[in-house]
């Protein structure tokens, strides 16, 4: 699973009309291991995410890139925050599409220096990698939640992320694009990808992830096992992309 | 009616006929509003992006400067840029007063405000996950910035027009610093107003009707960008 750890956060700390949201928590995030944040509407877990991404400016924060290696020092997260937008990416609740075609959004996470006759295989890869090629031409605005994700995830496929935040990637889906967002995730994980999903569907992603941290009264507190009500059948282990009755059977 | 019936025609029949004097007003007025255009805008454009994503202290003030100095009526600031280019104002070594640059600078500081205040609305409006999006996808920032004006699109045309509608029209400014002189700062209003007060009504309603065209396409077009702006929302 672990192959060492790729970042790591201390002494997170945030502020929220004078409540201390996050309290000087710390966590580290690894290639190839997947992490859900669980937590109370209200928590902190969306700030969370966002600092991690260097989005949202903590009140203080140091980042280490390099962990355990010698020399590696642990840095402000207001001098790297620019290095944090680059190396981690963030995938909102509902992914912002840029205005034009599939193929136009999926060319945005490429580098512009790319011979064009590289960037339309790379294209044409993340189109298969993410089942979108139908959807090659639709306008991004036309497309529903889960095909956003869909190529909100294959631009983080383009990209190469090291480190993946997401946040409720599932929400207001259906059983069928949920199955499709987690065997993406799955993909991403299985190439190394560090994941970190906050989520209140824990059931969906089940099998997926490897820990549970529950951020609660500022603090994250490490569950031994993932919270999984008993009333609720998680998704298949593989999470192949099932039909809508196979996902109503399986309830 | 009669009297005016007939400068009408007399309008149209001098603006068909290619009047020479005429055509070169309304080239002055198109040379000066496009040149103050080109020199506001960028600026502009950078200053409503930042009001409407850095946050700073006095950036609420600063918006509320801005949506007030919409309401400045022309004539104060062309006294203001009077009184900066007149020989005993601190800019009165560069000789602009009575030039088109002085119109320039005028129009510049009058189609400003417009464009922050509109630009700053279609920034705010933009959805701030266009700018993270952009950013997390390693694009730079000023790439980031050029994606999110192209998100925003319809809404800058629309402070544009707006901005370039109120300078090609107004007389206050181009007045006071241009002086109004024939073939170097007359333009299509200060026209109208000198050939109205001396009677010449066909010259002034010709050039009236020019203004009219103007501001006719002017909204045709944004009515155009509006409905186009819904349209990809």
């Amino acid at each position: 699973m672990s192959g060492g750890i790729d970042i790591r956060y201390s002494e997170v700390d945030k502020f929220f009309n004078r409540r201390h949201l996050l309290d000087g928590l710390s966590l580290s995030l690894e290639g190839g291991a997947a992490t859900l944040l669980s937590g109370e509407n209200g928590a902190g877990k969306t700030t969370l995410l966002r600092i991690l991404a260097g989005l949202e400016k903590p009140a203080h924060c140091l980042v280490d890139f390099t962990p355990g290696e010698a020399g590696s020092k642990p840095r402000p997260w207001s001098n790297c925050r620019k290095q944090l937008q680059r190396r981690v990416m963030y995938l909102h609740q509902q992914p912002y599409l840029f205005d034009g075609n599939v193929i136009r959004n999926l060319a945005l996470a490429l580098p512009r220096t790319l011979p064009k006759a590289q960037r339309d295989k790379k294209i044409r890869q993340a189109l298969e990698w993410a089942q979108l090629e139908a959807l090659q031409d639709a306008h991004a605005k036309t497309l529903s939640g889960g095909e956003k994700q869909r190529v909100s995830l294959a631009r983080a496929w383009l990209r190469q992320s090291r480190i993946l935040l997401l946040d409720e990637p599932v929400a207001n889906m259906d059983r069928e694009s949920q199955a499709r967002t987690v065997s993406l995730l799955r993909r991403l994980k299985n190439a190394r990808t560090a994941l970190m999903i906050a989520s209140h569907n824990h059931a969906v992603f089940y099998q997926l992830i490897d820990r549970c941290l529950i951020l609660e009264r500022g603090k994250l507190i490490e569950s031994q096992a993932p919270l999984l009500p008993d009333n609720v059948t998680p998704l298949a282990k593989g999470n192949a992309p099932q039909s809508e009755s196979a996902g109503n059977a399986a309830r | 009616m009669d009297s005016l019936g007939d400068a009408t025609v007399q309008a149209l029949t001098l603006l068909l006929r290619g009047d020479g004097e005429l055509w070169e007003i309304i080239g002055i007025s198109f040379r000066v509003s496009l040149s103050a255009m080109s020199i506001a805008i960028p600026v502009a454009l950078l200053v409503a992006f930042l009001l409407a994503h850095l946050e700073f202290r006095g950036r609420r003030l600063l918006i509320s400067l801005f949506n007030t100095l919409l309401s400045l009526p022309a004539v104060v600031i062309g006294l203001t840029v009077y009184l900066l280019l007149s020989r005993q104002g601190p800019l009165g070594d560069w000789r602009l007063l009575f030039t088109q640059s002085a119109m320039v600078l005028a129009q510049v500081m009058l189609a400003f405000p417009i464009l922050v205040a509109m630009g700053h609305a279609a920034f705010q409006a933009a959805d701030q996950r266009a700018w993270e999006t952009a950013r997390t996808l390693g694009i730079s920032s000023p790439q980031a910035f050029i994606m999110v004006v192209g998100e925003v699109r319809f809404g800058l045309l629309a402070a544009m027009l707006a901005a370039f509608g109120r300078i090609i029209a107004e007389v206050g400014a181009s007045m006071m610093v241009g002086g109004n002189i024939l073939h170097h700062t007359r333009n299509i209003p200060t026209a109208i107003a000198l050939e109205t007060s001396m009677g010449n009504f066909a010259q002034g309603i010709a050039l009236g009707i020019v203004l009219l065209i103007i501001a006719f396409i002017l909204n045709l077009s944004l009515q155009y960008f509006q409905g186009r702006g819904k349209l990809s929302v």
